[in-house]
């Protein structure tokens, strides 16, 4: 009989950790955690499109923000779309917006980190559970 | 609706004007909720709404209290620099 993907322990902490990435509070929802995923999506996704909304699509650009672009790589891998429309240089933005801007989409994807983490080492703490009972 | 889905695309492809004055310093606050909200939700047991809610809040206060200690003291630290220090030196600091 063919393993269930629960049953594999690394397969499963990187598909939840990867969850996770995707879709900010998804890995909690997997993890039946419904009210928990739902707050952190709410929080981290309204978080980022503030930033976009005050800073303008400019703010994530890959070229000329690069360290400010790891951090917001972190709230899902379809940053990576709006990287490449911040890099072709026509949104550009400066001064207190941008500033701004770049705070608010950074630190929602280092929120989302914790929350990757987080949701990890939830699965990792539930398997080792069902394991000893 | 295509034009309401287009203006609204349209309003993340221009930034705000925000000036350079201290009351720009008060969207540290949307920020701060955030943090709480988020950081608590890893934290928390059980996600329940009032004891949640109750938590976020007390962090949300924590984190604007110490950062406006953290501004007093070094606004302190310039005053005494700046005002202070060259009237006992009797010369300007520049």
């Amino acid at each position: 009989m063919a393993q269930s993907w629960k049953d594999n322990h690394a397969l499963f902490l990187i598909s939840t950790g990867a969850l996770a990435w995707l879709v900010p509070g998804a890995g909690h929802f997997a993890l039946n955690e419904k009210s928990r995923g739902l707050v952190i999506f709410v929080s981290i996704v309204l978080t980022f499109l503030v930033g976009i909304y005050v800073g303008s699509v400019g703010v994530i650009d890959p070229v000329h923000a690069r360290p400010w672009y790891a951090a917001q790589i972190m709230n899902s891998p379809l940053v990576m779309v709006l990287g490449r429309i911040g890099a072709t240089g026509n949104y550009r933005v400066f001064g207190r917006a941008n500033e701004i801007g770049q705070i608010y989409t950074s630190i929602a994807g280092l929120l989302n980190l914790l929350c990757i983490v987080n949701a990890v080492y939830m699965a990792h703490l539930r398997h080792v559970g069902e394991a000893q009972a | 609706m295509m034009a309401f889905v287009a203006t609204m695309l349209g309003s993340f492809t221009t930034p705000m004007r925000i000036g350079t004055n201290p009351a720009s310093v008060l969207w540290l606050l949307p920020l701060v909720v955030s943090i709480s909200v988020v950081y608590k939700a890893t934290k928390v047991y059980k996600v329940r709404l009032w004891p949640f809610a109750r938590e976020s809040a007390v962090l949300f206060g924590s984190i604007v209290v110490f950062i406006v200690m953290a501004a007093v003291i070094l606004y302190g630290i310039t005053w005494i620099v700046t005002e202070q220090l060259p009237v006992l030196l009797n010369r300007s600091t520049f």
